[in-house]
């Protein structure tokens, strides 16, 4: 008898030993090399080399004629933004883009900010890095990582960017900014090789980071931005403050979330669901089965044929623009699709719009940013780092139109050591372009909840 | 006196198991009697789609039409070509992620410099072509008389075509059905659906196969006809189904090589579990279980691919007008868009060469001439939208999709079809099954790809229904 309790205690305690170090597990990341052909011998070019945005005649002539040429199809009647892009309003919008719209005043407007280039794994890695000006004494700017994701760019975080290095308010911490293009992205070169997921993104931004000298630093993220910034506190908690999110949908529901969604309209309290939560989640098979469905055809795609996709839109500026300007319609709000102008200027600036769009045109980098969807889904939802948990003090912004909705209870599933959890006022999954100062705020306090703990 | 000797608990759990085998025998009796009396035929129903409002009296002309280009359309194809911006693929990727651009630069090479759009447009128009206005819309069509041969019986045939097809996928065929020395050959009709080719767009929504299938039936009356054939594959498929489920007593027989099959129900569900093993059980043949199971298992062969397949699907059957809209200014996106469906539904292995395996089945001038309908037509978004049209509501519930067929039907299965319906899975929806034949080769493109083998197919199972 005696026995037999001392081996289960044994059994239990070296079974409980496991699961508690599988979970404490890291992640693990094995070097990697994205350059054409194979590396060469010697060492690795370790330079930051200042870069300009730049645009000349050529270019925007081309441009233009591509636009002139464009074969318009019309919409059906009374189709509004259900079918995509509407036809009627993307005339609009093409004549603005022909007629108003200045590249050039836009390029400045980029460069206003120091961008620059350096070479990691083999790959040009693009950058903005706002050091603030200006310091009052004894007052060191803390470091701040901010990725973007699909179909954005660093441009997203352009009107917050000032918010964080320049506050109003004195009290307010000071922020030193880097905003990378992930690689395949707008100015970073794109992976020669297969396989660059956002593990190695997260990889790279770490190199990145070192090289520039940081040891420690807060990070945020919504769309890919998220799962990379995700990645880079799994792989080196110790290198992440704090993380903040705008967008964590659940990796791998496990029981509490089954649990919640069964039974959350009845308890609500149970759960921690507050009104809006009940109104995002019930239905469920509308609104999280049928709801992903309708939204998904572009992931679905660029997940697995992102060459024949993006192919054309290579060579249409007008046919890329209604791809990545439905997302910015739709995404920022569901009900923008019964609209027939697609509610497109409620939130943004044609101007800011099209500069994203351009981004993607003059790079013409559409094919590479649709291939890391591949990369990061072609072997299956059941990724180490998708089963890990977080251990990084993580603040998460809960904007009301984000594409999935993620009640406090689903993301604490994931990130362990969440400290803040703000439902934010109004915004959808374009957050820091479309509400800076809400999601700056919002940064703003978590950060300094983490530095007064120190 | 059995029941005695058990005790107490013994006698519940033998009610138990009774009264589970009485349910169980109940809903089997309630499941066949519930299929026994599905409704035979679905409703006609009706339709405008012409732009603005209807006018009182319809156009009902048909009037000879002629594929023509010119110059400047020659120009301005040529110009966007030589705009093209490539991107390098991957490494080693083959046609993984797509066309791959190494292999696309070949073909829009030939494209350019050897490719005569004017021959291949007399090549189109050595048949009769027409449009008449259908409920709104301008429907093309071509329409194929055989020579009179002593002796020769010739009985009325529609053809229907797919995405990304059109009716040049039926020009290999034509010839076999239309002019042979057999006793029995076929006046042809091949029509394009509205939306495709050289047939006006909806301009309404919600032309879904049902009205399509409608839309067919009134071209053939108008052209009087009171009783053909019907053979389709792809969306042809399922609106030449459409067509038998709403006027049987027109269509004589239905010829498919393409099925689909609702992938619910328990023996369907318990014939995936158990049908590699015990074949036998479920109407499985050895060419069944290949097929379906291979050498991946079933999840990986049907499931997983699948998915890894259905991305255009899912994109068009939600956001056409984004997904068309660059493909329509771009000559080479849309010859990637649609080639990389020849090369991956002719076989799934064609994912792992360099160059698709296109050339292996197709001549890149008949490849090239389905594009350039696409091209010239600017129909590319239209073609689109009918996936949306379709899947727009829960398709497992729609009406045709609960209801059988019970017109003669001739089933050809191809090998490298995208997906596998065993005879026994097809008899659930299709009542009247003359024929089903295993072809020894040949993918999606069947009539495109394998001619002679569909056409065969094709008379033996007219044969059978003539009782020839």
């Amino acid at each position: 008898m005696f026995t037999e309790i001392l081996l289960a205690l044994v059994v239990g305690g070296v079974v409980y030993f496991l699961v508690q170090r599988s979970k404490r597990h890291q992640l693990k990341s094995e070097d990697g090399w994205w350059g054409e052909g194979t590396p060469m011998a010697g060492e690795e070019d370790l330079s930051i080399r200042p870069y300009t945005v730049q645009t000349d005649d050529e270019e925007l002539e081309d441009l233009y004629r591509r636009i002139d040429q464009t074969r318009p199809f019309p919409s059906l009647e009374d189709s509004q933004f259900n079918y995509g892009f509407n036809s009627h309003y993307l005339q609009k919008v093409v004549t603005y883009w022909r007629r108003d719209f200045d590249w050039r005043r836009q390029v400045e407007k980029l460069n206003k900010f120091p961008h620059y280039k350096t070479n990691i794994e083999g790959i040009d890695v693009h950058y903005v890095h706002v050091r603030p000006k200006n310091l009052p004494e004894g007052v060191t700017a803390v470091p701040l990582l901010m990725v973007h994701g699909w179909p954005g760019s660093f441009y997203e975080f352009y009107r917050m960017i000032p918010l964080l290095t320049q506050p109003s308010n004195p009290d307010d911490i000071v922020f030193e900014v880097v905003c990378p293009s992930i690689p395949g992205y707008g100015f970073s070169e794109a992976p020669h090789k297969k396989g660059f997921d956002s593990v190695c993104a997260a990889r790279v931004f770490h190199k990145l980071m070192k090289r520039l000298g940081f040891q420690q630093f807060y990070a945020h993220g919504g769309d890919w931005g998220w799962i990379v910034t995700t990645n880079m506190a799994q792989l080196e908690p110790k290198i992440i403050k704090g993380l903040h999110l705008n967008f964590a949908p659940p990796s791998k529901p496990g029981l509490p979330v089954v649990l919640s969604i069964m039974l959350g309209r009845s308890f609500p309290k149970l759960f921690g669901f507050n009104e809006h939560d009940i109104q995002r989640i019930y239905p469920v098979v509308q609104n999280l089965v049928v709801e992903s469905v309708k939204e998904s055809g572009y992931l679905h795609i660029q997940a697995t044929k992102p060459d024949t996709v993006g192919r054309a839109l290579n060579d249409s500026p007008v046919g890329l623009a209604a791809y990545i300007l439905e997302k910015f319609s739709t995404w920022t709000d569901h009900d923008f699709r019964n609209l027939d102008d697609g509610g497109l200027t409620r939130k943004f600036s044609l101007d800011d719009l099209l500069t994203n769009v351009m981004i993607y045109w003059t790079s013409g980098c559409i094919i590479s940013s649709m291939r890391f969807y591949k990369e990061n889904f072609s072997k299956g939802l059941d990724q180490p780092h998708s089963k890990m948990p977080v251990h990084v003090p993580t603040g998460f912004a809960c904007f009301p139109n984000e594409l999935m909705h993620t009640p406090k209870l689903w993301v604490q599933q994931k990130y362990r050591e969440l400290k803040t959890f703000t439902p934010m006022a109004r915004g959808g999954h374009f957050a820091a372009m479309e509400e800076p100062e809400l999601m700056a705020q919002d940064i703003q306090n978590f950060t300094k909840m983490q530095e007064k703990m120190k | 006196v059995y029941l005695q000797i058990l005790d107490p608990t013994q006698q519940q759990q033998l009610l138990v198991a009774g009264s589970a085998v009485a349910v169980g025998g109940l809903l089997t009796c309630y499941y066949w009697v519930y299929q026994g009396t599905k409704t035979k035929r679905i409703p006609i129903g009706d339709g405008w789609w012409g732009a603005g409002e209807k006018p009182q009296s319809e156009d009902e002309k048909v009037f000879p039409f002629q594929v023509q280009t010119s110059d400047e359309e020659i120009q301005d194809l040529y110009d966007r070509i030589d705009r093209t911006r490539y991107t390098e693929p991957l490494k080693d990727t083959g046609f993984q992620y797509g066309f791959n651009s190494t292999y696309l630069k070949k073909v829009v090479s030939h494209w350019r410099h050897q490719f005569n759009w004017k021959k291949q447009i007399a090549i189109l128009n050595k048949y009769p072509q027409f449009k008449t206005n259908i409920e709104g819309l301008d429907v093309h069509f071509i329409h194929v008389r055989p020579p009179h041969r002593e002796g020769q019986r010739v009985l009325p045939l529609m053809l229907v075509h797919g995405w990304p097809g059109s009716v040049y996928e039926f020009y290999r065929i034509l010839p076999l059905l239309t002019d042979s020395l057999d006793s029995l050959a076929f006046e042809v009709i091949c029509p394009s659906i509205p939306g495709y080719g050289f047939s006006e767009a909806p301009h309404k929504q919600g032309f879904d196969t049902l009205a399509a299938a409608r839309v067919f039936h009134k071209l053939m009356e108008r052209l009087g006809f009171s009783g053909y054939y019907l053979q389709g594959g792809d969306w042809g498929s399922i609106i030449t189904t459409n067509m038998a489920q709403m006027k049987p007593e027109c269509v004589k027989g239905l010829h498919l090589n393409m099925l689909t099959n609702k992938l619910r129900g328990f023996g369907v569900l318990f014939s995936i579990l158990i049908g590699r093993y015990l074949p036998w059980l479920f109407g499985f043949t050895r060419e069944d279980v290949r097929r379906l199971f291979g050498s991946v298992g079933f999840m990986e062969r049907n499931f997983y691919e699948i998915i890894r397949e259905t991305g255009y699907l899912h994109i068009q059957g939600t956001k056409p007008d984004s997904a068309g809209c660059g493909v329509n200014d771009s000559p080479v996106g849309l010859a990637a868009y649609i080639l990389e469906k020849f090369s991956t539904w002719t076989d799934f292995n064609n994912r792992d060469l360099e160059d698709g395996g296109l050339e292996r089945k197709f001549t890149l001038d008949d490849l090239l001439t389905n594009i350039m309908i696409y091209w010239t037509t600017g129909s590319i978004v239209s073609s689109m939208r009918f996936y949306k049209e379709n899947l727009k509501t829960n398709i497992d519930n729609r009406l045709d999709n609960n209801t059988g067929v019970y017109v003669p039907t001739g089933l050809a299965a191809f090998p490298n079809e995208v997906r596998h319906v065993p005879q026994s899975w097809a008899r659930d929806r299709f009542r009247n099954i003359y024929s089903y034949s295993y072809m020894p080769r040949g993918g999606h493109f069947a009539a495109f790809e394998e001619p002679q083998l569909l056409a065969d197919d094709l008379l033996q199972f007219v044969k059978k229904v003539e009782k020839l």
